[in-house]
């Protein structure tokens, strides 16, 4: 019953990012929107490229969107709205956000077309630096909790957020995972001015639904983890914890959609150059950090 | 009905469908974005979505009169969008090859709007339909043939065997229009297909069998070259056609043992010896290396005498001796210096083709084994020593990130650009439409010669008459009319502000810029006045923008050099500008604005302050009148004029013959800097290719040869 909930909750989750994306690109609050144009790309076709590796093509955007469900089922939105609180739960996030990689891989490849390709390419250079920073800033908020389990992360935290006792940890892994959903600036992957859409340009119909529905998931569990990880979860004083959850999740998102139209998309060697020189040393330094405190104020 | 209708029959859920899509469409514009704002069109305001990839349009917008290969162009766009789709188009019925337009309009916003009313019943209603028909146009046709992958020359409508070696033929395409021309790319997706096929249309591509610029060679002995078919004096081989000229010619040699072979070590290039044996180094098998290929044609082998030392990430820092990077201080290393030749030499020209693709690749020929060494060892490197797959990628002549019609083919080793082709698709426009044309006409013709700059163009023609008749014309309306250049300065550079922001995907300039952009077009000016806090603001914020400055700093680097107008220039330190040579300009208090560096961001910069100085000259002419032509009389006479286009100075030579125009000599500046790009983006990664590639500002439509 809680899965069927939650997996309702994501849908509804997914839909309201998809309004708060096209408030962000158009200006207008339309609810409307998003429903038209889903339905729009039902009554499409949805046509093969003309020499697509078949499965590559047809696996890809179920996969991103399976990814982002996987993740999702370890977030908890109130103490018992969890589908399943697994005792490797921070860990598991992680290991289901993998599949990114491959579904993105798999599309780029899968059609045979060169946008799509190098955009494959782009995400591959991509994970290569934002994936150390998923991790160890995880690690960090763990050291804390002293568990795995995501609804302990979230209770241990009933003093102070980790956004205040990490904020080090906050910044990168929040950064990290704009990488990994590719907003903006971080869209190498399906840049419009500099592929055309990337790994989304040969999609279309049902096919790019799934594929744009998979994007939506993966960025509102991507909040939901970032509130659960560092912004005390459901956490808060008068309403009640669901709320709590649905407003920090919301506002989480809107800011991850909003930041990227203010800057230009990031080079790719600026990015992999800045990952790897500024931000493992940082990410290192915040465990180190974390660990004086956990040992200081037990 | 639609003409792109679906197949269906009109059920509740087809309705249901087709009004939603009225509701969303997708809008890809013809000949681009940057066209429909210098029309004074609001896309999005008229209630279209514009798209960048023609498989998520439902909405082909044609804008203006488009250019034949243009059309051809887009005939390839419309077959690459999936039904049901539709064609709106603006100001003109001359689409052959596309259908006709479901929807056609003049081009204005008002008509875009009450176009796109329509454009959302006909979709509503006639979206679906029983019965559909095919679009075909001969530049989407294709043939098939099949080769021999040995033997390129020989080609046969059916299936077989080849009759020089007996292998199998291979099945490829070959553009129906086009003849017999080397067509490869069967292993792409559709939308590379349909891209490629276009641009093998306009005949673009190296085709290994070109009439004029083959020559044949021996598979096995590269250094034989002739003009003509025939056998090799050396092994008796059927010789092969190859593109001339010889330095491009890096065939994937290999071993043969008639000629004076020389052994080497795979990791210690610097050990060569007559005779096999083991490396004194590290006591590896020498292996055997053509002395005679090397020697004849630049192996590109790890063989140079005096090694220079590198950046293992910064491939553009290059010493001679050892030291540390001055980027991110890692050791230097040795590279050969010839790496950056080799890599004109595009293993795509040649018989690797159709590997390419299809990621088999390696195609070497009929070699039994190879070690992954051997394999790799005679394929083009990259700057980063990485030996990966070349594929040819068109970028335009639709590019999102680029100007509207221009057509950049980029060879990409990865996503590192290899080498590229750069050609407008709408260059060399007849600037007279007969052999005598009256001069009123002509001022028109210049007009619209290009839609981007149609004020600056005028003004120029204007400018050629009245110089060749003697005419001058009152301090007051020269005044004016530098009021309406700067004007269209401004408009100018804040469309190219649009497209930079559109390629670097900032969302938020893009919006600002091209809104802007049709508040100035026609301005007045209290409206300019008016507008002027907005333009300091946007420029004070761009100086905040994070990301900005290192996407752009040291992208597009050019040095000083005269071939180099405009912007461009003046982002080098050259102070050019016609603008200091004319008296009405330097009374107004015109100043030259320059910045030193060169790159993408000192062209930003330029543009920028060239935006708030035009501001101040229009404040300061006080006035703002389009040229008129003058009224010249049947005069002749030679003479010419020339202009600071918002891209550099433009020249313009007139003969006229009793008050009529018979010779017209136009010298632009995209001309120049449409040149500038194959040295410009060589060995850069794709994203800064593309930027140094737009902040050069070009406009294809002045693209004279």
């Amino acid at each position: 019953m809680t899965t069927v909930l939650l997996l309702l909750l994501l849908a509804v989750g997914a839909y309201l990012v998809a309004v708060l994306e096209d408030w962000t690109v158009s200006g207008r609050f339309r609810l409307t929107a998003p429903v038209l144009a889903g339905i729009a790309l039902l009554g499409r076709e949805s046509i093969v490229p003309r020499k697509p590796d078949r499965i590559f093509f047809e696996v890809a955007p179920f996969l991103l969107l399976i990814s982002a469900i996987l993740a999702a089922a370890v977030v908890p939105l109130t103490p018992d709205l969890i589908i399943t609180d697994m005792a490797t739960g921070a860990l598991f996030i992680n290991a289901a956000l993998v599949y990114v990689l491959v579904a993105l891989l798999m599309a780029g490849w899968g059609p045979d077309g060169a946008y799509a390709m190098i955009g494959g390419w782009r995400f591959l250079g991509q994970l290569i630096a934002y994936a150390m920073l998923i991790v160890m800033p995880i690690t960090a908020v763990v050291m804390r909790a002293e568990s795995l389990l995501t609804t302990q992360v979230v209770v241990s935290q009933a003093g102070v957020w980790n956004i205040i006792y990490q904020p080090l940890g906050f910044i990168l892994f929040f950064i990290a995972a704009m990488a990994l959903a590719f907003l903006p600036p971080f869209d190498l992957t399906t840049s419009k001015g500099e592929l055309a859409g990337g790994v989304e340009a040969e999609y279309a119909g049902v096919r790019l639904a799934v594929f744009r529905l998979g994007r939506l998931a993966l960025i509102i569990t991507l909040a939901a983890a970032t509130v659960i990880f560092y912004l005390g979860g459901w956490q808060g004083p008068l309403l009640p914890p669901w709320a709590w959850s649905t407003i920090k999740i919301l506002a989480v998102t809107t800011i991850m959609l909003l930041a990227g139209r203010y800057m230009p998309r990031i080079r790719e060697a600026d990015l992999l150059a800045w990952c790897w020189m500024l931000g493992i040393p940082l990410a290192l330094l915040n465990i180190l950090l974390v660990g004086v405190l956990v040992l200081v104020f037990p | 009905m639609i003409t792109g209708a679906r197949q269906g029959k009109p059920f509740a859920l087809h309705r249901l469908l087709a009004a939603a899509m009225a509701r969303d469409l997708g809008t890809f514009v013809i000949p681009g974005p940057d066209i429909a704002r210098a029309h004074g069109l609001d896309i999005e305001a008229a209630g279209l979505h514009r798209v960048t990839s023609p498989r998520h349009a439902s909405v082909l917008l044609v804008i203006g009169t488009v250019p034949p290969a243009l059309c051809e162009a887009a005939a390839v766009i419309y077959a690459q969008m999936v039904r049901p789709r539709a064609i709106i188009a603006l100001g003109t019925d001359e689409l052959s090859p596309l259908p006709a337009a479901d929807v056609m309009a003049n081009l204005s916003q008002q008509a875009l709007i009450k176009g796109v009313r329509e454009l959302r019943s006909a979709f509503a209603e006639g979206a679906f339909y029983p019965e559909v028909s095919d679009f075909d146009a001969p530049v989407l046709q294709v043939r098939i043939e099949y080769t021999c992958p040995m033997h390129p020359e020989i080609v046969r409508d059916e299936p077989g065997s080849c009759p020089k070696c007996g292998m199998n033929l291979v099945l490829r395409e070959a553009q129906a229009k086009a003849g017999h021309l080397h067509t490869d790319h069967q292993e792409m997706g559709a939308n590379m297909d349909m891209e490629t096929a276009s641009t093998h249309a306009h005949g673009s591509h190296h085709s290994i069998d070109h009439g004029a610029l083959v020559e044949y060679t021996c598979p096995m002995h590269p250094e034989v070259v002739q003009d003509e078919p025939g056998s090799c004096p050396k092994c008796g081989m059927d010789l092969v056609p190859r593109d001339a000229p010889p330095e491009s010619s890096h065939e994937h040699h290999q071993m043969t043992h008639d000629e004076p072979v020389e052994y080497t070590c795979p990791m210690h290039p610097e050990v060569v010896q007559d005779e096999p044996g083991s490396c004194p180094k590290c006591g590896m098998d020498l292996v055997p290396r053509d002395a005679l290929a090397e020697s004849s044609h630049e192996h590109h082998h790890m063989t140079h005498d005096e090694p220079v030392e590198s950046c293992p990430m910064h491939p553009e820092v290059v010493q001679d001796e050892p030291g540390s990077c001055p980027k991110c201080g890692m050791n230097l290393e040795p590279r050969e210096t010839q790496n950056k030749q080799s890599h004109k030499h595009s293993g795509m020209d040649h018989n690797g083709m159709d590997s390419d693709m299809d990621h088999s690749s390696m195609d070497h020929g009929d070699m039994a084994f190879m070690s992954m060494i051997d394999v790799t060892k005679d394929l083009p490197r990259s700057g980063d020593g990485l030996p990966m797959e070349w594929i040819e990628a068109p970028f335009g002549p639709f590019f999102p990130g680029l100007p509207s019609g221009l057509l950049l083919t980029l060879t990409l080793d990865g996503d590192t650009v290899a080498g590229s082709n750069a050609r407008s698709l709408i260059e060399n426009r007849e600037l007279l439409q007969s052999s005598s044309m009256d001069t009123g006409s002509f001022v028109e013709q210049l007009t619209s010669f290009d839609p981007l700059a149609p004020v600056t163009y005028r003004y120029l023609a204007c400018r050629v008459l009245e110089n060749i008749a003697g005419m001058d014309v009152s301090a007051n309306t020269a005044y004016a009319r530098i009021g309406a250049l700067e004007r269209e300065r401004i408009a100018s550079h804040l469309g190219w502000l649009a497209l930079f922001a559109q390629q670097t995907g900032f969302d938020w300039l893009m919006r600002r810029t091209a809104s802007l952009q049709l508040k100035f077009q026609h301005a007045d000016l209290e409206q300019i006045v008016a507008l002027k806090p907005a333009i300091l603001t946007l420029t004070k914020r761009l100086q905040r923008t994070p990301l900005l400055k290192s996407r752009m700093a040291g992208v597009g680097l050019l040095a000083t050099d005269a071939t180099l107008r405009g912007p461009v220039a003046r982002a080098t330190g050259i102070g050019d500008d016609a603008r200091s040579a004319d008296k009405v300009c330097t009374t107004l208090g015109f100043k030259t604005v320059s910045r030193k560096t060169g790159d993408a961001l000192a062209r930003l910069h330029v543009r920028l302050d060239e935006i708030i100085h035009s501001l101040a000259l229009i404040e300061a002419a006080g006035a703002i009148e389009l040229p008129v032509p003058a009224i010249i009389g049947e005069i002749s006479g030679t003479g010419e004029a020339v202009v600071e286009t918002p891209r550099g100075v433009a020249r313009l030579r007139l003969t006229l013959e009793m008050g009529k125009v018979t010779t017209a000599q136009l010298d632009t500046p995209s001309t120049h800097h449409l040149a500038l790009i194959n040295p410009l983006i060589e060995q850069q990664e794709l994203g800064d290719a593309l930027l140094a590639v737009s902040s050069l500002d070009l406009s294809p439509w002045e693209v004279r040869q």
